[in-house]
């Protein structure tokens, strides 16, 4: 290498320094802390038993984990597919031209701006026993009191929770298939109607191989949230057995300070799952990619 | 072999009427370019054919049996889009195989009709790439096929020669007319480009602003335009105006030239002379035994390789005249220029 290399070699180090501090200092600090703690090294609690499996161990030997696990994903999962199917059904309905489209392109986004903890107070007001929707019912006569309304909220089945990020997400997930199919533009839909295809062949043969990177980018981003966030869970979910994010805050919140550890343990549990998931997501994607020939 | 028609064809998009009252009449087995500048409702004249587009008004017969209600999928037309429209994540053959797949045709007949249709347009050894790794020229090609392995009544092109390179377009251009000479199918193609449409086409639909201005051959587009407007889009630039001192002569400001006899006009009528450049012929002294012609000075002089277009001064008015380029003649020369009067052309004034 010539001194000339070296030091082109060294000022691309140098510019490359913010973004590296900034992953390396807050990003990889922060998770390999994590990993050390769930694995017994906390001196500052007067604790250090480094390496100790056995927080993982009682964790995942407890079936509740495995049943939290299992809400976790469920809800997570559930809500991303809603917000996929609704999010790319809007977005083929917004290239279309109807009236009023400049306002409805308005609209359609605002639940982007308004924050989760908003969307969860409107889910308690709109789906609660005593909310919007169970008074309009027994109004209407179809129950005879707002109480006997299907309970909604605090169940495992979720249905507040899943519409919580739905409703947030749908925005999202249209804004970044719209952006694709804006790209692609509408001839080769045209072509493969003119060549015969009926809608449906027109969507799942040559509209959604094109619209995929856009639906891969967008889900991972909502998944990978869905599974970590805290608040929706915490307010509209069923209670025990939580899912793990709440598990892991009820951990960190005990007046045992010593409990973090286990608490910590969940939380790199939730990486472990979360990053394979998302790993084998993305592989079986880039397998495809590779099939349609984009490298 | 489908006969296409259009009986006063009308579409409106809000308040924009695009196309006015459009009859058009397409003989099956002719090779037909839609032609005018960008926005006259070329492109939505072929949209509505194909069936993108319905009409507002107005019915398009196939064959004499009508097909405006008829959805795209069922009216077995076939479309060559400008930028092709391939789709990107299939190889070649599974692009030509789409038509015939989505219509439920047997495996053992798609890739019988595949490999003959591979052969036809010789994109064979290209079967397995995909569109990004195609030049323009394959491209079209691959567009060209996956039309024709449905056997279209009618095949509609966009633009067909305008992304291809001066080499290419020649290649594609009789490329395009052995296809349509070997299957005999019913072709529309839409451009703005003149010398595109007298290429291809057998006949040219001239349209302006929505409406058809005239359809004719080529030739007779050329020569014989019905109206200013045509004759402006085909490139005429001899046009001057004029009065008729008998049925076979007309008075000019470059002076008296004869023309062909005009049986629809009488004496004293005001017309335009249209003068090609090419059928001028150009003298370095008067001619003896014929009238001398009309007197003029070079102006200009472009070379063209083949041709030589001089800009030549008659009576302070200037006329363009194209010749051979097998002799140069100077800037500031005297000619003396003649026209047989069966290349003058009179229009109405």
């Amino acid at each position: 290498m010539t001194a000339r290399e070296r030091r082109v070699r060294i000022l691309q180090l140098l510019q490359l320094m913010p973004i590296l501090s900034v992953l390396v200092v807050l990003f990889g600090g922060a998770l390999v802390m994590a990993l050390l703690q769930s694995l017994g090294f906390a001196p500052w609690f007067g604790i250090n038993t480094f390496p100790d499996l056995s927080y993982f161990g009682s964790l995942w030997g407890s079936r509740t984990f495995w049943v939290s696990l299992w809400l976790t994903l469920y809800y997570a999962t559930v809500s991303t597919l809603l917000a996929l199917v609704f999010g790319t059904t809007l977005a083929l309905a917004l290239i279309k031209v109807f009236p009023g489209k400049r306002l409805y392109k308005y609209l359609y986004k605002l639940p982007l701006m308004i924050p989760y903890t908003v969307g969860i107070a409107l889910a308690v007001i709109m789906l609660g026993n005593g909310g919007m929707l169970s008074r309009v019912a027994a109004f209407a006569g179809m129950i005879d009191d707002p109480g006997q309304f299907p309970q909604l909220l605090k169940t495992h089945y979720g249905w507040g929770i899943i519409a919580v990020y739905v409703w947030k997400q749908t925005p999202f997930i249209t804004l970044a298939v719209y952006a694709v199919l804006l790209g692609i533009g509408r001839e080769t839909e045209e072509a493969a109607a003119i060549l015969g295809a009926r809608r449906g062949a027109i969507f799942f043969r040559v509209t959604l191989p094109q619209i995929l990177p856009g639906i891969v980018s967008s889900t991972l981003i909502c998944f990978a949230f869905n599974i970590g966030a805290f608040e929706a869970p915490f307010i509209l979910g069923g209670g025990f057995p939580d899912t793990l994010p709440v598990v892991a805050w009820r951990y960190f919140n005990d007046a045992d300070y010593t409990l973090q550890l286990q608490g910590m343990a969940t939380v790199v549990s939730i990486g472990i799952v979360a990053g394979m998931i998302l790993f084998a997501y993305l592989w079986v994607y880039r397998r495809y990619e590779r099939r349609m020939g984009r490298h | 072999m489908t006969q296409v028609q259009l009986n006063s064809v009308r579409k409106q998009f809000g308040d924009f009427v695009a196309i006015e009252n459009l009859d058009l009449y397409i003989s099956s087995g002719e090779l037909v370019a839609l032609l005018g500048p960008s926005g006259c409702g070329k492109t939505t004249t072929l949209r509505m054919i194909s069936g993108l587009e319905r009409p507002s008004d107005g019915a398009i017969l196939f064959d004499g049996r009508d097909v405006s209600e008829q959805s795209v999928q069922d009216r077995n037309v076939g479309m060559v889009f400008q930028r092709y429209a391939l789709f990107p994540h299939m190889t070649v053959e599974k692009n030509v195989a789409f038509g015939p797949s989505v219509r439920g045709e047997s495996r053992t007949e798609i890739a019988r009709r595949l490999d003959e249709i591979l052969e036809v347009v010789q994109l064979t050894p290209f079967r397995d790439r995909f569109p990004a790794q195609l030049s323009g020229g394959q491209m079209q090609r691959v567009a060209v096929a996956r039309t024709l392995i449905t056997k279209p009544s009618v095949l509609m092109m966009d633009e067909p020669l305008a992304n291809l390179d001066t080499k290419l377009r020649l290649e594609m251009r009789r490329f395009i007319r052995d296809l349509q000479k070997r299957f005999g199918i019913t072709t529309i193609f839409v451009t703005h480009d003149q010398i595109e449409a007298m290429e291809l086409a057998d006949r040219v639909a001239v349209i302006f602003d929505g409406r058809l201005a005239q359809f004719d051959t080529p030739e007779r587009l050329y020569r014989c335009p019905r109206s200013l407007d045509v004759a402006d889009f085909m490139g005429a630039t001899n046009i001057y105006p004029g009065k008729l001192l008998s049925r076979s002569r007309v008075e000019t400001a470059l002076g008296e030239i004869d023309c062909p006899h005009q049986n629809d006009r009488s004496v004293g009528d005001s017309v335009h002379v249209l003068l090609r450049a090419e059928a001028l012929d150009m003298n370095t002294g008067p001619s003896a035994s014929e009238p001398p012609g009309l007197r003029g000075r070079i102006k200009t002089r472009d070379f063209f390789g083949a041709s030589v277009m001089y800009r030549v001064v008659c009576n302070d008015r200037e006329i363009d005249v194209t010749e051979n380029a097998r002799r140069m003649l100077e800037v500031g020369d005297d000619v003396w220029l003649q026209i047989a009067p069966e290349h003058v052309w009179l229009l109405s004034r």
